[in-house]
């Protein structure tokens, strides 16, 4: 078997950065949704994500009720949660934390391939100045003793956007302020009547 | 902590102001009162009041309260000149003023100079030794440079001289958690309970921390204050009723094969899953299939 790459979709990349961009002063989490590739057994593609929450990102309850929610409704589609996103609350912390590391093993223990992806601030922030085709984040996987371990800085191809224009993309969304639109399991807790799966987001 | 009605009132009147509608300073004063962090509004809205002659000499006194305000909110927004220029204008009007001395600190950890502003704020409070204010400031310098024990030193200290200031043990608590230390977090949210014991928001954020901590004693009590806070919210907190049919789920988990005297009843969890099948009917009907579903999965058999 060779390495594990992750192919994630400009949809489900944008709306995990724009969470973070709504929610500047906190540290936000997501679940990332998809599959093994049907073509390629060395290959996860992350059809989708889920932004969940931007406080107490470390309490249990909340977290069980929305991977419950989550895999009901995408379990219909032959989906599953493959991996966990991350961004810290202060700009200048690469590391990830421990509920980053304990919610990507409870997230391993039902999809073994699942990586834990890190914002990564400073490739955000540089990315108006000189356009990068690399995702503004992290990649994480476990080893062989389930310790998390960053992908090189250069994860270069193990991490990539299905569509390469996805950063310019982005990019646009954060100046036009599309993350005002962005819905979070917490939101929905507190307003049921609000769609954590953004369904109106990037028509 | 703002309640919804608070919240729905600021939006609107955002959305009001946003959209040409005036309103700029009743939106400006709704914001300090109800403490909440809006720095890009304030700064747009605070400065078209204050680059504007004829509007800022309306504001008669309030005027200076303002160009405070719209000094925090810039650092807040890395606008530094305009936060500088500000505060020149504060100088200018209350020369030796402390409340003036504590923005120049405040400048000082947004440009990152923790050092100064660390000494900055210990020779204010040689003088103002009882400034909150100024304390909690040390705390965000330790707290912005990524040290929480140090945050959380100063935080403990600080509680042991103004023991009733509730924000601060909530900031405390929420520190805890992000560290996980939870039995710590759930002394804080104890303390809350405490002095404010009619408030739902500390007894969710107790269970949920005794939730996360686990084991059937804690379980036990997580599910008797989801129960008071659905109590106190009069059964519309939609995370107090999932808590407690997720506290029910796994108090049965752990108690499969004791006696029936130690097992529940499975009243509490049916009234809380029923009240969550009529919300959702009501208010996100689409989901209703999902959270069926959900909830089949948190009965026990």
């Amino acid at each position: 078997m060779g390495e594990l790459r992750y192919e994630i979709s400009q949809d489900a990349y944008i709306k995990l950065v724009l969470h973070a961009q709504k929610h500047k002063a906190a540290a936000v989490n997501g679940v990332l949704i998809g599959r093994v590739s049907p073509r390629n057994d060395d290959v996860v593609e992350v059809t989708d994500s889920v932004p969940l929450f931007h406080s107490h990102l470390g309490l249990l309850p909340n977290l069980e009720i929305s991977l419950i929610l989550i895999e009901e409704h995408y379990s219909a589609q032959g989906l599953f949660i493959v991996g966990y996103f991350h961004a810290n609350e202060r700009y200048d912390d690469a590391e990830l934390n421990g509920v980053a590391k304990n919610i990507g093993d409870h997230i391993c223990r039902y999809f073994p391939q699942a990586a834990v992806l890190l914002l990564d601030s400073k490739k955000l922030e540089a990315l108006p100045k000189k356009i990068d085709q690399r995702p503004v984040m992290q990649l994480y996987i476990r080893d062989a003793s389930k310790n998390w371990k960053l992908v090189g800085s250069d994860s270069g191809s193990r991490l990539v956007t299905k569509e390469p224009a996805a950063n310019t993309l982005l990019l646009d969304y954060i100046t036009t302020e599309k993350w005002q639109g962005i819905v979070d399991f917490n939101d929905h807790l507190d307003d049921l009547s609000k769609d954590w799966l953004n369904p109106e987001l990037f028509k | 902590m703002v309640t919804k009605t608070d919240e729905t009132q600021l939006n609107r009147l955002e959305n009001q102001v946003d959209n040409g509608g005036g309103g700029a300073w009743e939106y400006l004063c709704l914001v300090k009162k109800l403490k909440v962090r809006r720095p890009e509004k304030v700064l747009k809205h605070g400065l078209s009041i204050l680059n504007d002659p004829k509007k800022r000499s309306s504001l008669g006194p309030d005027e200076w309260t303002l160009y405070e305000q719209v000094s925090i909110a810039a650092m807040d927004c890395q606008c530094l000149d305009v936060a500088k220029d500000c505060i020149k204008v504060l100088q200018k009007k209350f020369p030796e003023s402390k409340r003036v001395g504590r923005l120049e600190a405040i400048l000082l950890e947004a440009k990152g100079l923790w050092a100064e502003a660390e000494k900055a704020y210990s020779g204010l409070l040689e003088d103002n030794p009882l400034d909150q204010v100024l304390h909690k400031r040390r705390v965000s310098i330790a707290k912005a440079q990524g040290d929480y024990s140090g945050a959380i030193d100063l935080l403990n200290k600080y509680l042991e001289i103004f023991m009733a200031d509730h924000d601060a043990w909530r900031e405390l608590a929420e520190i805890y958690i992000s560290l996980q230390m939870y039995k710590q977090a759930a002394f804080c949210y104890e303390e809350l309970i405490l002095s404010q014991p009619t408030v739902p928001l500390h007894h969710l954020a107790y269970a949920d921390v005794l939730y996360t901590l686990g084991g059937l004693e804690n379980l036990q009590t997580a599910k008797k204050y989801y129960a008071s806070t659905i109590d106190l919210t009069g059964g519309k907190n939609t995370r107090a009723l999932f808590g407690l049919c997720l506290c029910t789920s796994a108090i049965a988990q752990l108690t499969k094969g004791r006696n029936k005297e130690d097992k529940e009843g499975p009243e509490l969890q049916s009234l809380a899953a029923a009240a969550l099948e009529k919300d959702y009917k009501q208010r996100a009907p689409g989901k209703l299939p999902l959270l069926a579903s959900a909830l089949r999965s948190l009965k026990i058999s």
